[in-house]
C-alpha cells in the first residue's frame, strides 16, 4: 500500500468515524442528561456524564403527561393509517397498472400531482370539513384524511406493473375474482414494495405533528406521543427540569428507533429497490 | 401464498373493524349532542368543558372544585382541558367554530372583541350580566364587556412593577430604586458587570420573543411618560414625542449605555425561559415584569426571593407619576353551545366566583388564582385576600393598581401587540434607531388596527 | 402489456382512493383557491366569507406590517430549503460513495447510524437540540471552546437562529438521502466503475466525472425532497423559537398557521399558501429546467 492510499483510507476512516459521532452524539446527550439530576443539569460548564445516574426524571414524567396512553394514540393512529394506505394503495394502484379506461392517465396525473402538496396549503379548509363531518377532536379525524395516499398509489403502479400478466390471466382462467387477483396473486408478488410503503408511512403518522395537532389541540386524552411531548416541554420548561423533558424525549424516541433497528436491514434494502427504478 | 393473502384481508378487515372503534370511541367529548336523559326527576345529562391554560397543580384543584360542584349537580358533568399558554388562543380560535368545542373558556381580555364578532361567545344571562356589574370593580365589569354588553366572568387582573435584586443592590452601593428614567440609566450603569466584551450581570432586563412580555413593561414605560397607545378616537397614538422618549430609553439601555444583553432576554413558548433565568440566577438586576410570575420567581430563587422587591415604574421626563400598565383575563361561555349547555356553564361559573365556592367568604377562582399568586378581582375577594395581598413582594403591586391603566381592548388588540413586539425586537436587536422604530411602529399600528376596523 | 376492461372492478378499487384524495386533498385545494380571494374569519363558516377579488395578495406585496412579515417567512423558508440542500446533497454523495463503493469496515454501521435519526419525530430532535444549542449550559460551545472558537449565540441571535435550524434539520434529514444515494449508486453498473478505473481514474476524479454525472436522476429525485421536507419546517419553531428572534426564524408554515388560525384571517392565510404553492411549482420547474440543461451538455 502506497503512503498516498494509506493517508486516504486513514482520512476515509477519519471521516466515517467523526459522522457517526456528530450522528450519535445529540442521542447520547439526551439520554445522558435524562439520567442527571436537576442541578447537574444546570452546571454551566455543561456536565457530559452524569456523577450519580438516577431515573427520577422517568418518574416524572409520568407526573405530567400519559405515558402509555400517549403511546397507543400513536399507535392506533399509524398502524391504522397505515393498514388504510396499504389497501387503498394496493387497489388503487392495480387499477392504474393493470386495467384500461378513459382517462387513466388524466386521473393518475392528478392524484399524483398531490404527492408535492405541503400540507400547510389544505391545513385550513382540511379542518373545517373535518369538523363539519364531526371527526374534529377525535383518533378518526386525524387517521381519516390521511387513509389514502398518493405517494402509495405511485408505488404502488410502478411495482404492479412489473407482475406478469401471465400471473393473473391464469388466475381469472381458474375463476378468480379481481379482488382476490388483488390479495392472493398480486400482493405477495410485490411484498417488498408493500413492506417499504409500511414501514414508511408507519414511522411517517408516528412522528406526524402538525395536522395532529390542528385536529386534537387541547384534547389530552387522544394526544399522540409527539403532542404529550411538547406539552411535557412547555410544563416543565425551566432549565432544572431539563432531565425530565430529556426523559421524555427518550421514551418517545424508543419506538421507531427500535423498529428501525429491528427492521433496518429490510428499510434499507427495499428503499434501494423502490427509491428510483420506474 | 394463501398465508400472506390472509394476512391482508385480516388487514382489510381489520382497518375496518379498528376505523369504526376510532370513529365511536372519539366523540366522547362532544359538546354538541344533549345525550339520552338518565332517569325522571333532574334533568338531562348535560357534559360541558373547560379551557385553560393553567398548569397541572391548578388544573387538579379546578378538578376538585368541579367534583364538589357535580355533587350538588349529579346531571351535569364537566371536563376540564388543559393546555399550554402559548396554544391556548389557537386551540380556541380552531375549536370555535365547532360543535366539539370547549363550553367554557378562560381568554385574555384582548381577545374578547374578535369573539363577539364572529358570534363565538354567548352574552352573560341577566342574572349573571347584574351580579358582574355590581360585584367586581366598574373597570374590570367594562373589560368584559362589547358595546355595553357582558360576555362573561372577569377573574384575574394583572399589573407591573419594578422587580429589583436588593443584594446586587447592596453591592453597587445603591439604596433605593429607581424612581425617575435618569436614575434608571445612572443604577443600571453601576449594577452591569462586563467580562471583556460580554456582559454577565445586566442592569436591566427586556424581554423578548413573547408579545405581553416584550410589549407591556415598554407600555408601562410609556404610561409613566404620559404617552398612550391608542388615543380617545381609537387611533394608534405612537407618533408622539413621549412615545419617541420611549423608544429612546430603550435604544440607550441596548445599544448606548449597553446595559442589557439581548441573549439574556428570550422568552419561550411557556413564558419561562432566559429572560427569567437570569434574574434568577442574579444575572439581572432590575427588571419590569407582572405580578403572576411570583410563583416562578419562589420557586427558581427559593431563599434567595427574600432579595426580590418591587417598586413602582420608573417615570420619564414627560410623566405625570408611574401608571403601570394592567390586563385582566375572564372565563366566556361558547355561543355555538346549545341551551341546556349554556345554562350548565353559567350556573358553573356562578358557583366558581361566587363567595359560597371557597373558604372564609373567598371563591374558588380567588383560591386557584391566590395558590399561583395571581390577584383576584372580584370586590369580595379582594377583601377577604386583603392580608395576603399585603405582603412585601405583592405590595408593590397592590398599591399601584389605582395608578394602574388598562392595555386597550380593540379589534385586533392581539395583532397590534405582535406588531409592536417586532418593532420592539428589532430596536432590542440594534437593527434600528428609535426615531425609525417609532415611525414603523406607527404605520404598522395604523395598518392593523384599520383592517382590523 | 395486456390490458383489461373492468368498469365495475375499476369503480370498486379506485372508489376509496379516489373518494378520499378528493374530499381530503382536492377539495381543500379547491377552497384554498376560492377562499384566497375572500376575506373570512376562520371561526365562521365558508358561507360568511366576502369577496374582496385579489386585495389579499396586493397586502401580501405591499410594505404595511402584513406584506413584510410574509416576505419574510417566504424568504426564511426558502433560505433554509436552500442552505439544508447545499449541505444535504454533497455530504449524501460522499457519505454515499463511502459506503456504497469504498472498502472501510463499519460501512454498515456508519449507514445505520446515519439513517436511524430519520426515524425520530422532529419535535424530540427541536427539543434536544435546543438544550445542545443552549448558550451557557450546551455542550456545543463548550466543545467549541476546546478548538479556541468563541461561544455562539445559536438560536438566541438574529444571524445565527435560522443557520442553526438548518444544521438541525441537515442532522435528522442526511441518512435519509444518503440511502436514497446509496440506492441510486447500486444502479450504476459496476463494469462502469472497472473500465473507468481501468482507464486510470483515481478516486476523486473518477467520482466527480463518472459517478456523480451517473447519479443525475437520483440527485434531482434527493433535491425536489429535499426541498419539500424543507418547506414543511415546523416543529424546532412552533416549540423552540415561536419564530423568533424578531422573526429570524418565522418561516412559512408557522406563520400561515398563526395567522390562519390564531388570527383567524382566513382569506389572508390561503392567499399566502397559494402564494407557496406557485413559489414552489416555480422552483420545482426551474430545477428540473437546469437539470435537464445539464443533461444536454
Amino acid at each position: 500500500m502506497t503512503a498516498g492510499r494509506l493517508a486516504s483510507r486513514t482520512s476515509l476512516y477519519a471521516f466515517a468515524l467523526l459522522v457517526c459521532v456528530v450522528t450519535a452524539f445529540p442521542v447520547l446527550w439526551m439520554v445522558a442528561t435524562s439520567l442527571k439530576t436537576p442541578s447537574e443539569a444546570l452546571q454551566s460548564p455543561p456536565v457530559w456524564i452524569p456523577g450519580s445516574p438516577t431515573l427520577e426524571a422517568y418518574g416524572q414524567v409520568g407526573d405530567v403527561i400519559d405515558v402509555g396512553r400517549s403511546f397507543l394514540n400513536s399507535a392506533l393512529i399509524a398502524t391504522i393509517t397505515t393498514a388504510g394506505i396499504l389497501v387503498t394503495s394496493l387497489l388503487a394502484g392495480y387499477v392504474f397498472a393493470k386495467y384500461r379506461f378513459r382517462g387513466r392517465n388524466a386521473l393518475f396525473a392528478l392524484l399524483i400531482a398531490t404527492m408535492f402538496l405541503p400540507p400547510i396549503v389544505t391545513l385550513i379548509p382540511l379542518f373545517r370539513i373535518v369538523g363539519q363531518l364531526g371527526i374534529d377532536g377525535s383518533l378518526a379525524g386525524v387517521i381519516v384524511p390521511n387513509l389514502a395516499n398518493a405517494f402509495g398509489i405511485f408505488l404502488m403502479r410502478q411495482f404492479i406493473a412489473g407482475v406478469p400478466d401471465e400471473l393473473i390471466e391464469a388466475a381469472r382462467l381458474d375463476g378468480a375474482s379481481e379482488l382476490r387477483i388483488v390479495f392472493s396473486i398480486v400482493a405477495p408478488v410485490v411484498l417488498p414494495a408493500l413492506a417499504a410503503l409500511a414501514l414508511f408511512a408507519f414511522v411517517y403518522h408516528w412522528n406526524s405533528y402538525l395536522w395532529p395537532l390542528t385536529v386534537l389541540q387541547g384534547n389530552e386524552d387522544h394526544a399522540p406521543i409527539v403532542l404529550s411531548l411538547a406539552r411535557l416541554l412547555t410544563y416543565t420548561g425551566s432549565a432544572q427540569n431539563t432531565p425530565i423533558v430529556m426523559a421524555g424525549a427518550t421514551l418517545a424516541v424508543l419506538p421507531p428507533l427500535l423498529l428501525f433497528v429491528v427492521l433496518q436491514r429490510f428499510f434499507v434494502n427495499t428503499m434501494a429497490r423502490t427509491g428510483l427504478s420506474g | 401464498m394463501l398465508r400472506r393473502s390472509r394476512w391482508l384481508s385480516t388487514v382489510a378487515v381489520g382497518t375496518v373493524c379498528a376505523l369504526a372503534l376510532a370513529a365511536c370511541g372519539g366523540d366522547d367529548d362532544s359538546g354538541g349532542s344533549t345525550g339520552a336523559s338518565t332517569g325522571g326527576g333532574g334533568g338531562e345529562q348535560v357534559e360541558i368543558s373547560f379551557l385553560t391554560h393553567w398548569a397541572p397543580d391548578q388544573v387538579t384543584k379546578l378538578e376538585s372544585v368541579v367534583d364538589a360542584y357535580e355533587q350538588e349537580h349529579p346531571n351535569v358533568s364537566i371536563d376540564v382541558r388543559a393546555v399550554p399558554f402559548a396554544d391556548l388562543l389557537t386551540t380556541l380560535r380552531s375549536q370555535a367554530g365547532s360543535d366539539n368545542g370547549p363550553t367554557m373558556a378562560g381568554i385574555y381580555d384582548l381577545w374578547l372583541p374578535e369573539l363577539v364578532r364572529d358570534g363565538v361567545v354567548a352574552e352573560a344571562p341577566e342574572a349573571q350580566a347584574a351580579e358582574i356589574q355590581s360585584d367586581w370593580p366598574a373597570n374590570l365589569a367594562a373589560a368584559a364587556s362589547v358595546d355595553g354588553k357582558v360576555y362573561g366572568f372577569p377573574n384575574e387582573v394583572d399589573l407591573y412593577a419594578l422587580n429589583y435584586n436588593t443584594k446586587l443592590f447592596e453591592e453597587a452601593g445603591i439604596s433605593e430604586p429607581p424612581a425617575t428614567w435618569d436614575e434608571l440609566i445612572a443604577d443600571a450603569e453601576k449594577l452591569t458587570k462586563r467580562d471583556g466584551g460580554r456582559i454577565t450581570q445586566q442592569g436591566f432586563g427586556l424581554i423578548s420573543s413573547w408579545a405581553a412580555g416584550t410589549v407591556h413593561p415598554w407600555t408601562s414605560l410609556l404610561y409613566s411618560n404620559g404617552g398612550e397607545l391608542i388615543d380617545e378616537a381609537g387611533n394608534p397614538a405612537l407618533n408622539t414625542p413621549q412615545a419617541l422618549q420611549t423608544f429612546e430609553l430603550v435604544e440607550n439601555l441596548m445599544s448606548k449605555a449597553k446595559v442589557s444583553d439581548p441573549a439574556m432576554s428570550t422568552a419561550d413558548a411557556n413564558t419561562t425561559g432566559p429572560y427569567l433565568e437570569s434574574f434568577v440566577s442574579g444575572k439581572t438586576a432590575m427588571i419590569i415584569m407582572a405580578n403572576w410570575w411570583e410563583s416562578a420567581l419562589k420557586a427558581g430563587m427559593k431563599d434567595a426571593f427574600d432579595d426580590v422587591a418591587t417598586a413602582p415604574i420608573p417615570v420619564g421626563p414627560s410623566g405625570d407619576g408611574p401608571h403601570p400598565v394592567s390586563y385582566s383575563w375572564m372565563t366566556v361561555v361558547s355561543g355555538k353551545a346549545d341551551d341546556a349547555e349554556q345554562q350548565a356553564a353559567w350556573d358553573f361559573l356562578d358557583y366558581l366566583n361566587s363567595p359560597e365556592s371557597g373558604t372564609d367568604g373567598a371563591s374558588a377562582m380567588a383560591e386557584l388564582l391566590q395558590s399561583m399568586g395571581i390577584l383576584p378581582s372580584r370586590t369580595s375577594d379582594l377583601e377577604a385576600y386583603a392580608d395576603e395581598l399585603d405582603r412585601p413582594f405583592l405590595k408593590g403591586y397592590t398599591e399601584q393598581l389605582e395608578n394602574a391603566k388598562p392595555f386597550p381592548i380593540v379589534l385586533g388588540g392581539q395583532e397590534f401587540t405582535e406588531a409592536l413586539q417586532k418593532d420592539l425586537e428589532a430596536l432590542q436587536a440594534g437593527q434600528m434607531t428609535a426615531q425609525e422604530a417609532q415611525e414603523r411602529a406607527q404605520a404598522d399600528a395604523e395598518s392593523v388596527l384599520g383592517a382590523a376596523g | 402489456m395486456r390490458v383489461a376492461r373492468q368498469p365495475l372492478w375499476t369503480a370498486a378499487f379506485l372508489a376509496p382512493s379516489v373518494a378520499l384524495i378528493g374530499v381530503f386533498v382536492l377539495v381543500p385545494i379547491g377552497l384554498t383557491l376560492w377562499l384566497s380571494l375572500h376575506e373570512w374569519s376562520t371561526a365562521t363558516p365558508f358561507g360568511e366569507a366576502s369577496w374582496v377579488g385579489l386585495d389579499n395578495f396586493k397586502a401580501l406585496f405591499e410594505g404595511a406590517i402584513v406584506g413584510r412579515d410574509f416576505r419574510q417567512s417566504w424568504r426564511n423558508t426558502f433560505v433554509y430549503a436552500g442552505l439544508s440542500i447545499a449541505l444535504i446533497l454533497p455530504l449524501s454523495v460522499v457519505l454515499g460513495i463511502i459506503i456504497q463503493r469504498s472498502t472501510i469496515r463499519g460501512r454498515t454501521v456508519l449507514r445505520t447510524v446515519l439513517f436511524a435519526t430519520y426515524t425520530i419525530p422532529m419535535i424530540a430532535v427541536a427539543i434536544v437540540w435546543s438544550k445542545l444549542y443552549s448558550p451557557s449550559e450546551g455542550p456545543i460551545n463548550e466543545a467549541l471552546g476546546w478548538f479556541g472558537i468563541a461561544p455562539q449565540p445559536w438560536l438566541s441571535d438574529t444571524s445565527t437562529a435560522l443557520v442553526s435550524l438548518v444544521f438541525l434539520n441537515v442532522w435528522q434529514q442526511l441518512g435519509y438521502f444518503t440511502v436514497l444515494v446509496v440506492a441510486g449508486l447500486t444502479q450504476i453498473s459496476p463494469s462502469v466503475f472497472e473500465a473507468a478505473a481501468l482507464d486510470g481514474a483515481r478516486t476523486l476524479k473518477l467520482h466527480a466525472y463518472v459517478t456523480i454525472p451517473l447519479l443525475r436522476r437520483t440527485l434531482l429525485f434527493c433535491v425536489v425532497i429535499a426541498l419539500i421536507n424543507a418547506i414543511q419546517v415546523f416543529e424546532p419553531v412552533v416549540a423552540i423559537t415561536q419564530g423568533g428572534p424578531v422573526g429570524s426564524t418565522n418561516v412559512l408554515t408557522y406563520h400561515i398557521r398563526q395567522v390562519g388560525i390564531e388570527r383567524s384571517q382566513g382569506g389572508l392565510a390561503s392567499a399566502m399558501a397559494v402564494m407557496l404553492l406557485l413559489s414552489l411549482m416555480v422552483v420545482v420547474t426551474l430545477v428540473f429546467a437546469l437539470a435537464r440543461r445539464a443533461e444536454d451538455r
